[in-house]
């Protein structure tokens, strides 16, 4: 499992048991970057009605970027206007109306599953549009930020030809940051092979932010930070599916980035593992043998030592 | 073992070699103390003179004998910064087990990366050119483990990268 996938697992596997066989539910859980969700039946006599609810870091970003109309897109009146409390949006569903024939029964889960995709798609798509209008010219459109993580966030502006999208992305020690910036470089090496040269452009700096987003207030400038730049050209969004996988691509990117950090690190750390027990075996050639054998004396009797 | 090693891992053996003639001796400061007098270091006359053995200005080996212990201090190679964690982190791992390694020093001297302590308990209970062995193999594998660890570690970000670009193509 290389690559991370966009939908949510637990949203995806408890709405398709509950598809065959209802019951009364009430779990939590979280996603990555802080992501809370709660799927639950609100009244206890109709098992069939369930109460989807999210609650979101950067929700009034969000919703400034147009996130609602991305989710009444998606979900239509699927989507409750007040959310449930300490939530930042909720959905309403009745299992009796889901689709009956197998197929779009499993497109209705994967919609809901990807509850957190739509909701962080609404700048990125927003961007894209944006581009379109610009294009031609030589504005550049809004900065959008993201603030989706305490001290991280996704900065996405569209240009006339190109859509920028920046991480920032904090290394936690000093392992992370040498590790992350070997990672890092190879994203910018890869693109010189052949295969690979429609993906978008990568640039990466660690400490000082890119020029795009120099002027914004409040950033860090410090030794485990970085930036990473994805330029993004209308090849990857001119049509809608191309646009739809792309998105949940990139969101995914500074998840994706962290998740193989520590892969390695656990890789690592078996390897030494290995290598130690290895030592301790040449090392324990060294002792010289103990004489274990029972010493008796010649009437039979045990020598002991005390 | 590569032919540059050889002569670098030769004079570290003969010099171990030489410099392991322990013997009990009691400490001549406080009565009925025994201690390592290199650790110690109470009475400088049972102190013998270091050594350093270099193989370039990054790599090499202190050794500190004395009258009833012996102390090793290796200098590991590392030529940048993913060589410098990698072995920090491996000399870490060794150095929290060190009960287990009997001969380990739980902290390095200073400008060194791993240190051992041989004492005349040591060499009593385990096999002297054994105990060489050891260490001599430690320095042969510790450089490979390391640039091996480098390797598979550009290889998985390299991997990582372009699986997640080619995937935009998709």
């Amino acid at each position: 499992m290389i690559l991370l996938e966009a939908h949510n697992v637990i949203i995806h596997t408890t709405l398709h048991e509950k598809l065959v066989k209802p019951s009364s539910l009430d779990v939590q859980f979280v996603d990555f970057d802080g992501v809370r969700f709660r799927l639950s039946t609100p009244e206890k006599d109709k098992k069939n009605i369930l109460l989807l609810s999210m609650h979101i870091r950067c929700w009034d970003e969000l919703v400034k970027y147009g996130a609602l109309n991305v989710l009444q897109r998606e979900y239509g009146a699927l989507l409750l206007p007040n959310s449930e409390p300490e939530y930042n949006v909720s959905l309403q569903l009745d299992l009796e109306q889901a689709p009956a024939d197998q197929e779009s029964r499993e497109a209705f889960v994967m919609s809901l599953a990807l509850f957190k995709r739509n909701a962080l798609a609404a700048p990125f798509e927003s961007a894209f549009q944006a581009q379109k209008r610009l294009e031609g010219g030589s504005q550049l459109g809004d900065l959008m930020a993201i603030h989706y993580r305490d001290e991280e966030a996704i900065y996405v502006q569209a240009g006339s030809d190109r859509v920028t999208v920046i991480f920032s992305t904090i290394f936690q020690d000093e392992t992370d940051r040498i590790f992350g910036k070997v990672f890092l470089q190879e994203f910018v090496d890869a693109r010189r092979q052949p295969s690979i040269q429609n993906a978008p452009q990568v640039l990466y700096s660690s400490r000082d932010p890119p020029l795009e987003i120099r002027h914004v207030p409040g950033l860090r400038n410090s030794e485990e930070i970085g930036y990473v730049t994805f330029v993004i050209f209308p090849r990857h969004f001119n049509n809608p599916a191309i646009a739809a996988a792309t998105v949940s691509h990139i969101q995914s990117f500074r998840d994706y980035l962290h998740y193989h950090i520590k892969c390695s690190k656990a890789y690592m750390h078996s390897r030494m593992r290995h290598r130690v027990a290895e030592f301790q075996k040449v090392l324990n050639r060294a002792k010289t043998e103990q004489p274990t054998a029972e010493r008796k004396t010649v009437t039979g009797r045990t020598v002991v030592s005390r | 073992m590569s032919n540059v090693l050889r002569p670098y891992l030769a004079a570290v053996r003969s010099t171990l070699t030489a410099a392991l003639t322990l013997e009990n001796f009691s400490s001549q400061v406080v009565e009925r103390h025994n201690k390592p007098e290199i650790e110690a270091g109470g009475s400088r006359e049972v102190l013998l003179n270091p050594l350093v053995i270099s193989r370039n200005e990054n790599e090499r080996v202190l050794i500190e004998p004395s009258v009833n212990s012996i102390r090793l201090s290796i200098k590991i190679k590392q030529a940048d910064e993913i060589e410098r964690i990698l072995c920090h982190k491996f000399t870490r791992f060794m150095m929290q087990r060190a009960e287990s390694f009997i001969v380990l020093r739980r902290k390095p001297v200073q400008g060194y990366d791993i240190s051992f302590l041989i004492t005349n308990t040591h060499s009593e209970t385990m096999l002297k050119h054994k105990i060489v062995d050891f260490i001599i193999q430690f320095m042969e594998e510790v450089d490979k483990e390391i640039s091996e660890m480098k390797l598979s570690l550009n290889a998985r970000a390299r991997i990582v990268a372009e699986s997640y670009l080619t995937a935009f193509n998709a």
